[in-house]
């Protein structure tokens, strides 16, 4: 073997250190040599003073827990439990030693799986432990530390522990330590009492938390030998009757003792032994909680009589204020435990519930006068819409068929109301939650055609739905709409900001989850003017919330949208933030920034030539990043001989835009025919691509400019806000164009152009010079091929465009392969220690807890960022952390 | 005594403050953060840290191993909540202490400051069970979303000064040390805060130079090798709580990231949360699901582009503490002892000391991190720093009481 090598010649010099009260205690220096006879292997340390001395004498064991630290250490610990350390003057000498322990416990398992092997059967005998008494608490202790080692001999004290009934035996040995104040004793009974818990036995556990002994086993974890001057207090703690709270008395004596035993076992899990339990006993803990819940849900929700009484607490004949507190606290803790229930018996709960008047309870809560029972009760309603969001929207909409008040508009009218800054967060994300325009359904886009609907009963028609969505957003956004008549946003009161700033996300999340819903909204009530103006507002982190709505606007990449932004000042107000922010590394200067870099990466050419056009001198002087400089080189490649082409070309350019993605009327989104994902790529696709030769001969400016005047009739009515105090601001330059040219309209509609034919674009309808020369078609061939170089993210492919829906960089790919899997992550890494860890809350058999917040990043539209997949991977990622943490258990 | 300062004694002594006081906090935090850019610039001297995870007793004790705030400067490379039991207590207190002490105290943003992994691991849970609603939890997290992604530390000292900042070490027993090019000390101090064992060698880089270790009696500081000083420009030291990421190859590319959001599941900013370092070459899949595995090549490749001396990330736990690897061109610090009280690692924070040789100036100035400044052309010139490890153990048991988490009060089921 290896460890002849080792021989007992070799001295190396080191210092020994023993761990007494937490200080690391100088044994003095020596020389230290690993030896062995037979499979007896040992450290020995002799005093370098007095070569007699004997500094150090220590038997390696297999399983002794040897760590080498920082090159020179060795540091473990005895079997008396002292805390070692050898640090030695020499890496080398570490290292000999280090291999010396490695080699010997790699000997001794190999002896030991032999031996095992032969004692497969003795292991099974039966373990009988002594009847307790103080006098032979170390022996016992002793004796179940060796038996917990193996599953075999865990399985024996187990089956004894429960046979012998052996825990009451050891209780009064506490009282009676206790009164001897015998602080060895008791902590021996404690660390008993933690290997008893520890064998991790369904049965004693649940033995555990009874009545007749649960106060003494915890009255024994009180006296933590860990802690050894700390004393717990966890009987006085449960031996509190008054903690147990009943609004309606639970009659069924099963039933209140399965309350009462949940409770105890919480405790157990979270308080008494949150430190010390491993993952098998967490997750026995977490299961029995979990089955005595699904047991007092099911008693509840079944038993009519009591829900009945229940509810009657709310009655108007009931006047105690009290009790109906107290109801609404029982509903939320039922809510609570009905998230971890499987999805049949929550729905079975809450429609019990529901058919009961938890509504009318809700809105009791949310009323009330004490802001905690507002919280509790969008509480209740968050757990609801979390359950089933589509069965929520269908009592409103019911509710709002039927002319009652819906329950949205008194949340949004609480909204605009509240004081409370934390409740009106929560009402927010309750909003945007009740009023997603996005009906989660088996189509992934949510877009319901009349001839749609009646393929799923109960749902209403989508006219009701696009209108009780208008109905609401107008209600929702008044505040923001009623921002036109201030004459300054710099006095906006504390409220008014978290009000705006919550409506502009909102805003932002209903334009990012669809499409379509939202823009007769934005359009009817002028809603992006509005949101322009936030970004003056002097609270940044307002502006903030609104450069992120046209930053959501922007990667949508929708016609209709672009042409908001580009008829606005928008540009010019963002622009204005880069320069306030310029010489300084900032957030908001940050999200500026990315919001130009996006426009550059992508290539969003209305964009690119709006911004260049309109704001070309602003950009030159920023120069601190090239992120400008290229958006105008962009722009400069656009346009070919890019030098000539005026201004009246390219206003009316990014005016074309507008015209394919509105035809007719700009009224598109309501519903009449709704673009499916091919069409809306089709018209983003050709875009770009026909206004290559605009750009460039001769007869481009007449090109051009037919085209605006094709414009005219659609742009003028979403961009003419004739009550606009912000006009003056506002780029009034394409409706003098439009009015202007208005009269060509439709002359050059069908005209084809070749060039849009290449290979690279698929062959649109667009409006187009006729007459492109030769030579513009190979040279835009040329320049497409370098931006290609440039953007070398944009994967190839016949439809160039569409790369940009891909995820953002290069990494793309690599990413979509990527396997997840925790289970074998690295000994180091964080997730698997985390999958050690006790405090892991998703750990257990419960779920995690689904918050609406969550719900930001889901969106099914083809935006760089929100890509449905990657949702998908999230959710993955993170079961796969639970189940790496179950595998453990 | 002003709020702010009263609600830093209460989070001190591990008693939380009330809710309309935590919103008030983390408005102002908000303030403040908003005004840092994506990567925040740092002057040496500066103490960075790695993962609290909630060990609130343990932060304290980090307090007390390397310096009270404000006394001592500080970078806290994330995750500061989940897992332990008083994820909000530490975390509310380094957001005071931000708020109180704003230059003196750096935060980056960690995995776990995310929406999506506290409710999962611990944080979300502990805000419920503390404060009866997700109220501060989302509070919270909107702070979250508002810390730097990383951090950049100039001015580095390429020696190691005297450790002097620990109140609690015996200057007697310290000694100065130069080296030539970054000195390595690691200090292991109990929990009185006494060193009870330095070890001192030059940097691991040159591994032709052996510099053999040399073994101290605890208490009496390493002496260095006396070779005096050549002062030289240290080149600067980034600070990430993950790693790496492809699509950041220049740290200026971190600052056109907008980070206010919730973190992602991939791009530079998951990649920068998420990443690892690992033995490979090149880059490779995670075994987290976010991120990526680089290996020694990119780091180098990275450094010298950005005329780097050193990344200092966390995210990973090591066992003793601290871990360096590519030759030191990177090290994993990790500042939660026995991690989820069980896990029986140590913790260390990692010292940078203040180079004075330029009379104390720094020569580049915010925002101009990883421009050249005429010294790029000399990058075999770049020294890495000199770093002190203080290596500390969790709190003792006695300090603290037994963590737990706190038990529902009154129940109806």
């Amino acid at each position: 073997m290896a460890l002849d090598a080792q021989s007992s010649c070799d001295r190396k010099r080191v210092k020994v250190y023993e761990l007494r009260d937490n200080d690391w205690f100088d044994r003095g220096t020596g020389f230290c040599t690993g030896q062995s006879h037979d499979d007896d292997y040992r450290i020995f340390v002799e005093s370098e003073d007095e070569p007699d001395r004997v500094l150090l004498e220590t038997k390696i064991f297999k399983d002794d827990g040897y760590q080498k630290q920082q090159e020179t250490l060795i540091v473990w610990t005895e079997t008396n439990g002292t805390d070692m350390a050898l640090s030695f003057q020499e890496a080398e000498g570490c290292s000999v030693i280090w291999n010396f322990v490695n080699a010997a416990q790699q000997h001794l398992h190999n002896i030991a799986a032999a031996d095992d092997a032969l004692s497969d059967d003795l292991e099974f005998q039966p373990i009988t432990l002594p009847a307790p008494e103080l006098g032979n608490l170390p022996e016992i202790d002793h004796m179940m530390r060796a038996a917990s080692i193996t599953q075999a001999g865990r399985d024996a004290l187990s089956k004894f522990v429960i046979r012998d009934e052996y825990i009451p035996k050891l209780l009064p040995l506490v009282t009676m330590a206790e009164d001897l104040e015998s602080l060895p004793d008791l902590h021996r009974l404690c660390n008993i009492m933690k290997s008893i818990i520890l064998l991790n036995d369904n049965t004693i556990i649940e033995m555990v938390v009874t009545d007749p002994i649960i106060l003494g086993v915890v009255g024994a974890l009180e006296y933590d030998p860990e802690c050894p001057t700390h004393k717990a207090n966890h009987r006085q703690y449960l031996a509190d009757q008054s903690r147990f709270k009943e609004v309606v008395p639970i009659k069924d004596p099963l039933i209140r003792r399965k309350i009462r035993y949940t409770w105890r076992l919480q405790y157990l899990k979270d308080v008494v032994l949150a430190r010390i339990l491993d993952d098998p006993t967490f997750s026995v803990l977490n299961s029995l909680i979990f089955f005595n819940q699904v047991e007092i849900v099911n008693h509840i929700q079944s038993n009519g009589q009591f829900l009945r009484e229940l509810f009657s607490v709310f009655g108007p004949r009931a006047p105690d204020a009290k009790r109906k507190e107290d109801a609404v606290q029982f509903l939320h803790q039922c809510a609570g435990i009905a998230k971890n229930l499987q999805a049949p018996a929550r729905a079975n709960l809450f429609a019990n519930f529901i058919t009961n008047g938890l509504f009318a309870v809700i809105a009791f809560a949310i009323k009330h006068p004490n802001p905690s029972l507002r919280t509790t009760g969008i509480d209740i309603l968050v757990a609801l819409l979390d359950h089933d969001p589509i069965m929520m929207r269908g009592y409103m909409l019911r509710a709002a068929s039927e002319k009652r008040t819906p329950l949205t508009d008194t949340l949004i009218d609480l909204l605009h109301v509240e004081s409370d800054l934390g409740v009106k967060n929560q009402l927010a994300d309750a909003v945007k939650v009740l009023l997603d325009p996005q009906i989660p359904m088996q189509d992934p886009m949510g877009r319901m055609g009349p001839d749609q609907y009646a393929k799923r009963p109960g749902i209403l028609p989508e006219a009701a739905v696009q209108a009780h969505f208008e109905e609401s957003a107008k209600r929702l956004f008044m505040p923001l709409k009623r921002l036109e008549n201030r004459a300054t946003l710099n006095d906006l009161t504390f409220q008014e900001v978290a009000l705006h700033s919550h409506l502009v996300d909102i805003l932002t999340f209903f334009v990012r989850q669809h499409l379509y819903r939202s823009r007769s909204v934005i359009h009817n009530e002028a809603l992006a003017p509005r949101v322009a103006r936030l970004l003056t507002v002097p609270q940044k982190h307002l502006k903030l919330t609104a450069l992120k709505f046209f930053r959501c606007l922007i990667s949508l990449q929708d016609t209709f949208y672009q042409a908001l932004m580009t008829h606005n000042n928008t540009f010019g107000l963002i622009l204005d933030i880069v320069y306030e922010t310029m010489p300084r590394d900032n957030l908001l200067n940050s999200a500026c920034l990315e919001l130009f870099e996006c426009i550059k990466r992508e290539n969003i050419k209305p964009f690119v030539l709006h911004v260049v056009e309109k704001y070309g001198e602003k950009l030159k002087n920023i120069t601190y990043v090239d992120t400008f400089q290229s958006l105008i080189l962009r722009y400069e490649q656009m346009q070919g001989y890019g030098a000539e082409g005026d201004s009246a070309i390219l206003s009316s350019q990014e005016d074309m835009t507008p015209t394919r993605g509105i035809p007719a009327n700009g009224q598109r989104w309501q519903g009449v025919r709704e673009m499916d994902s091919a069409e809306e790529e089709y018209f983003n696709t050709s875009d770009d691509e026909d206004e290559w030769p605009q750009g460039q001969g001769p007869n481009a400016t007449t090109g051009a400019q037919t085209s605006n005047g094709v414009v005219s009739p659609v742009v003028k009515p979403l961009v003419d806000y004739p009550d606009d105090d912000d006009d003056d601001a506002m780029d009034t330059n394409p409706e003098a164009e439009a009015e202007q040219k208005s009269a060509s309209r439709d002359t050059d509609l069908p005209s084809h152009d070749p060039a849009t034919d290449s290979p690279e674009s698929p062959s649109t309808p667009v409006s187009q010079v006729v007459q492109t020369p030769p030579e513009r078609l190979s040279e835009k061939r040329r320049r497409e091929e370098e931006d290609d170089d440039e953007l070398v993210k944009l994967t190839s492919g016949p439809k160039r465009r569409s790369s940009t829906n891909a995820g953002p960089g290069s990494a793309g790919l690599l990413r979509r392969q990527r396997t997840i899997s925790f289970g074998s992550a690295s000994g180091g890494s964080d997730k698997a220690a985390a999958a050690q860890g006790t405090s892991g809350g998703g750990g257990g058999v419960s779920a995690a807890p689904k918050r609406i917040a969550i719900n930001l990043g889901s969106a099914n539209k083809p935006s760089p960022s929100d890509t449905s997949p990657t949702t998908q991977t999230s959710s993955e990622k993170e079961n796969q952390g639970q189940e790496a943490n179950r595998e453990r258990e | 005594m002003s709020d702010l300062d009263r609600a830093i004694a209460q989070l001190r002594a591990c008693r939380l403050i009330p809710e309309t006081q935590v919103r008030e906090l983390c408005y102002k935090a908000r303030e403040l953060l908003i005004e840092e850019g994506n990567v925040v610039c740092v002057d040496a001297p500066v103490t960075i840290c790695g993962d609290i995870h909630g060990q609130f007793h343990d932060l304290m004790e980090l307090f007390r191993v390397g310096g009270d705030v404000p006394d001592t400067n500080y970078l806290f490379m994330g995750d500061f909540v989940d897992r332990g039991f008083y994820s909000l207590e530490s975390f509310l207190l380094l957001l005071c202490l931000k708020v109180r002490y704003p230059d003196r105290i750096t935060l980056i943003r960690g995995n776990h400051e995310s929406r999506q992994i506290t409710t999962v691991y611990g944080f979300y849970d502990e805000c419920i069970r503390k404060y009866g609603s997700a109220n501060v939890w989302r509070y919270c997290c909107e702070v979250f979303d508002y810390l730097a992604l990383g951090a950049v530390v100039l001015g580095a000292s390429s020696e190691l000064e005297p450790s002097g900042p620990s109140p609690m070490v015996n200057n007697a027993t310290q000694s100065t040390m130069a080296m030539e090019n970054g000195g390595l000390e690691t200090e292991v101090l109990n929990s009185r805060g006494e060193v009870t064992m330095n070890t001192y060698r030059g940097r691991q880089r040159s591994s032709s130079d052996p510099n053999p270790p040399s073994l101290r009696a605890p208490g009496t500081g390493a002496s260095g090798n006396g070779a005096a000083s050549t002062a030289s420009r240290t080149g600067a030291i980034l600070c990430v709580h993950g790693g790496l990421s492809p699509l950041i190859d220049t740290v200026d590319k971190i600052r056109l990231i907008d980070r206010k959001q919730e973190v992602p599941h991939e791009g530079a900013m998951c990649d920068l949360l998420w990443s690892d370092p690992d033995e490979i070459d090149g880059w490779g899949l995670s075994p987290r699901g976010a991120g990526f595995l680089f290996g020694g090549d990119i780091v180098k490749q990275f450094n010298y582009k950005n005329d780097l001396s050193l990344v200092a990330r966390a995210h990973q736990l090591v066992m003793e503490g601290y871990k360096e690897m590519f030759d030191g061109g990177i090290v994993t610090v990790w500042s939660a002892p026995n991690y989820c009280y069980r896990c029986g690692n140590v913790a260390a924070i990692l010292e940078l000391g203040e180079d004075t040789s330029a009379g104390g100036t720094v020569a580049r100035s915010n925002g101009d991190y990883a421009r050249s400044n005429g010294l790029t052309g000399n990058k075999a010139g770049v020294r890495s720093p000199g770093r002190r490890y203080r290596v500390f153990e969790a709190a003792a048991q006695d300090t603290r009481g037994m963590p737990a988490k706190k038990p529902v009060a009154d129940y109806f089921l």
